[in-house]
């Protein structure tokens, strides 16, 4: 369960889905670019974001959800051609959340075996690139990750770092992460002064 | 749309790196507090709006009812964005007093709002009371030493410092020998590190 105060959570919750309106509601024009009026018609297809349409889902169903695009046929067909290869971060950054998120809304039960197949087949190649990969560099491929799967990869590549440190020896006291900013700044003008 | 501008806080917050801050936008938090003070207006009206034609707004169903929804939800987010944002950089304000002690240096002290920086202040007092009844010092490396002293090395000019019985004069680039708890907070404000062969 999500807590009130998560970031990333409330971030996903921003993703825009498209819904129908069931009912009319006036003073809310903003929501709906082609208005005439200061209000939402009946029957008018409008983008809101996720946590306004769970709102008026529950609404006694003022709204009808259609399902976001990166849970149709169409990407569900990429995925099966290739998983890796394919640019989820695109059709949305939050792919799996929202995806748990939405199928209880939409009833339809096979996103859910479309996800987990996904990550499943994307999962290795994260993983495997994560700890083969040099440190120092940003590989291609992770702008193609949805924030989910970077965060596998960056949390393979800590351990992967953690365990060479541990291997190696060295410092155990450290400065604090917090400055080290201005350190790398002053860096320079080290080796000049003999 | 509605509560766009509290979520680009939050973007802020999420683009910089964990345990790392950025300064506290009060342009945005303001603007977004004027938004919540807008929805009010607007969800006040609509339901004056339904009072005035003799409706019970309780069990009501109308185009007057599902605007006033729209702009209750829009509140409701709009506060829950806000209280991440300073839950969220309180969390890690709280962080600074564990790794760098009871003074933040000057460029993290101007990225705190006012209200921030005396939430530092208190809270530093709350631990430093801590552990001067516990009698002992919580902020020290958590895992046992293998040696009491360590060697170091001064990486800035400190000066005349007294540590315990007796007092050392901390040079750049000098080395000494010191009890580990003394050189602790000077190698995690990072002036001073550890000397290994």
């Amino acid at each position: 369960m999500p807590c009130y105060y998560d970031v990333a959570d409330i971030l996903m919750e921003e993703e825009l889905i498209s819904v129908v309106f069931q009912v009319t509601a006036n003073g809310v024009g903003l929501l709906d670019p082609g208005a005439e009026r200061n209000s939402v018609e009946k029957g008018a297809k409008v983008d809101l974001p996720f946590w306004l349409a769970h709102g008026m889902l529950s609404l006694e169903q003022a709204v009808s959800i259609n399902v976001p695009p990166c849970f149709t046929q169409k990407t569900r067909k990429e995925i099966q051609a290739d998983a890796a290869c394919v640019d989820l971060r695109v059709r949305c950054p939050y792919f799996y959340e929202l995806g748990c998120k939405i199928v209880p809304l939409v009833g339809d039960k096979s996103i859910g075996q479309f996800l987990r197949y996904a990550f499943a087949s994307r999962y290795k190649e994260i993983l495997s690139k994560a700890h083969s990969s040099s440190t120092m560099t940003v590989p291609k491929f992770t702008t193609r990750l949805t924030k989910e799967e970077a965060q596998v990869f960056e949390s393979a590549r800590e351990s992967m770092s953690a365990f060479r440190k541990w291997r190696v020896g060295g410092a155990r006291l450290q400065k604090a992460s917090i400055l080290g900013r201005k350190r790398k700044t002053k860096l320079p003008d080290g080796p000049s002064t003999p | 749309m509605y509560a766009r501008r509290a979520s680009q806080l939050l973007k802020e917050l999420d683009a910089c790196e964990p345990g790392q801050l950025v300064v506290f936008n009060s342009d945005v938090f303001d603007q977004v507090i004027r938004e919540c003070g807008e929805h009010n207006a607007q969800f006040q009206a609509l339901i004056r709006k339904m009072v005035e034609q003799n409706l019970d707004i309780e069990t009501t169903r109308n185009e007057d009812h599902y605007g006033a929804a729209i702009h209750h939800l829009s509140l409701l987010r709009n506060k829950r964005c806000l209280m991440a944002y300073m839950y969220n950089r309180a969390e890690t304000i709280r962080s600074f007093r564990w790794k760098i002690g009871p003074v933040l240096p000057h460029e993290i002290q101007e990225k705190l709002n006012f209200s921030e920086k005396e939430y530092f202040r208190s809270h530093s007092s709350a631990i430093k009371s801590y552990i001067s009844e516990m009698d002992i010092d919580l902020t020290v490396d958590m895992v046992p030493p293998k040696d009491p002293y360590i060697q170091v090395r001064v990486l800035e000019d400190i000066g005349e410092v007294s540590l315990g019985d007796h007092s050392v004069s901390l040079t750049k680039n000098s080395l000494h020998f010191l009890r580990r708890t003394d050189a602790e907070q000077f190698i995690s404000q990072g002036l001073m590190e550890e000397f290994l062969e």
